[in-house]
């Protein structure tokens, strides 16, 4: 599966620009994270990709073959998992699945529909109407319903919220194992998740892409631009964010990025989560 | 598209509220048949199809408003939700708006056959009267063009703002009261209380003129044309 975005913008219809000029290619097998702040285009970004949105502008191209001729082939190759998304409560979840098979065109799903509930450890719960689920089983379904039929793309938005550590530990193995042969677009706003399990990082902000390559690419970008200091030294220091607090007899050691380190502040080695914080502040200081 | 649609039909009818429906359309239609239906209209037989095509035109509005809210578990904000998964899997907007609203039109079906039903058992233990064939044009006459426009208009309303499919709901109730022309009598009820009389025999064999099937034939289409609009307009919106 190839992806191709030249150029897309996207403006909805009450003005607001969510995209600018956005251009990436994308090829399976691959896991790549998605990050941003809210409001980035992150959402924007991933309903164009999996056709709930027209580009106002610039072309999408799947597989060499341009939107919308090329949704087809999406459609029939896509798992979706939008950020808001609600479930037939009057259907069982073994029922909503075989609801959505249908409506993905899958020929006997019966053992498609196992394989997912199975993936998602729903099994206990397959007959249990949807209405009677709490709020992490209904994430599950709706995991589950994007692996229905192995989809050579699959695109999930904020999958893990409502999921318990545990849980969110199962999920994001999942997704590593289900990207040894194929695509899949991972939106997240923990930073853990990435880190563990992405090879492919995308980072937004306004509407535009600030980044795109590995992750440890981004981490080398934030190399000397993190540091360890005590906040009693960094009261005037300019554009630094802090990333962590701790209380200590001697008061307060302080962990931030900074386009110049407060003096006196010890340089760190950056984690993901310091390099996605420095490009962001950059860009806003920018 | 088969199996969508049967799980439609059992969102719909499987519930507590299509059972609670059911036995409220019921409870009036009896109420209609032992106090209104029993006397005659226009001085016909409590079975002739004028006086059972008046009991199907008081049961209308009722029928129109089991409609709308049918409608409503598809159009409400919440139900709209599912959508965000739904809307990039199917082939065809269109057909599978049309899959959603034939399960409309199946529940609302089963309604206005137990509304049918209910009248054969009235005439059955009161009258001993079975010929139900005769009573079929009434029947057809007056609810097929009104729930097929009040499905359509619903839903393209619906699609607008969920909330106007609960005005609209009461939409026939208003019809009634209005001081409408005769062409839309067999819509507000007034055609089988008022036309019989016209014709100036007692008994009258059931016809209806050309206006009134013009008007009818017109709520079809329109209701058709309604039920095919609005499908993609919210591709590009938030």
């Amino acid at each position: 599966m190839e992806i191709r975005m030249e150029n897309v913008s996207m403006i909805y219809p009450n003005g607001k620009e969510a995209l600018r000029q956005v251009s990436l290619d994308m090829a399976s097998p691959s896991l790549t994270g998605l990050l941003g702040p809210n409001g980035a285009g992150k959402s924007t970004l991933i309903k164009l990709l999996a056709g709930a949105l027209l580009p106002t502008s610039g072309s999408i191209q799947v597989e060499g073959e341009p939107f919308p001729k090329g949704r087809k082939r999406v459609k029939e190759n896509l798992g979706y998992l939008p950020q808001e998304f609600g479930l037939f409560d009057e259907l069982t979840v073994t029922q909503f699945l075989d609801y959505m098979a249908a409506l993905k065109g899958l020929r006997c799903p019966q053992a498609s529909i196992q394989e997912a509930i199975e993936a998602v450890n729903l099994m206990d719960k397959a007959k249990t109407r949807i209405g009677a689920l709490s709020g992490g089983q209904r994430q599950r379904v709706g995991i589950a319903q994007a692996l229905l039929g192995s989809p050579q793309l699959m695109i999930f938005d904020e999958p893990t919220v409502g999921l318990d550590p545990e849980e969110r530990i199962h999920f994001r193995n999942l997704f590593s194992q289900t990207a040894q042969n194929r695509l899949i677009l991972l939106s997240t706003h923990i930073i853990e998740d990435v880190q563990a399990v992405c090879d492919q990082l995308l980072v937004m902000n306004h509407g535009r892409i600030l980044f795109a390559g590995k992750p440890e690419q981004l981490i080398q970008k934030a190399e000397g631009h993190v540091g360890l200091f005590w906040e009693k030294e960094i009261l005037d220091a300019e554009g630094l964010q802090i990333t962590s607090r701790v209380n200590t007899s001697r008061g307060i050691r302080c962990r931030g990025v900074a386009e110049v380190l407060p003096p006196g502040a010890r340089t760190e080695e950056p984690s993901l989560e310091d390099a996605y914080l420095y490009l962001i502040s950059r860009e806003e200081t920018r | 598209m088969n199996k969508i649609f049967q799980y439609e039909c059992r969102r719909l009818m499987s519930s507590r509220f299509f059972a609670g429906l059911l036995l409220v359309v019921l409870v009036y239609g009896w109420q209609v048949l032992t106090e209104v239906t029993i006397l005659g209209a226009a001085h016909t037989a409590p079975f002739s199809p004028w006086s059972f095509g008046d009991y199907i035109s008081r049961m209308l509005p009722l029928l129109w408003a089991g409609t709308q809210l049918f409608l409503t578990a598809f159009l409400s904000p919440k139900a709209r939700r599912t959508e965000a998964l739904t809307d990039v899997l199917q082939d065809s907007c269109i057909l599978y708006a049309l899959v959603r609203q034939s399960a409309v039109l199946a529940g609302t079906a089963v309604l206005a056959l137990a509304v049918f039903g209910e009248g054969l058992v009235f005439y059955g233990l009161y009258f001993h009267w079975y010929e139900w064939r005769t009573l079929l044009s009434p029947f057809f006459l007056v609810l097929m063009p009104g729930l097929v426009f009040g499905l359509g208009s619903g839903w393209f309303l619906g699609q607008l703002k969920s909330w106007l499919v609960y005005g609209w709901m009461f939409m026939p109730f208003l019809w009634r009261i209005l001081p409408l022309p005769d062409a839309f009598g067999l819509l507000s009820g007034t055609f089988f209380s008022q036309y019989p009389l016209t014709l100036e025999k007692l008994d009258p064999e059931f016809t209806v003129p050309g206006v009134n099937l013009l008007v009818q034939a017109g709520l079809l289409a329109g209701g058709a044309v309604f039920s095919l609009q609005g499908k993609n307009r919210r591709r590009n919106q938030k």
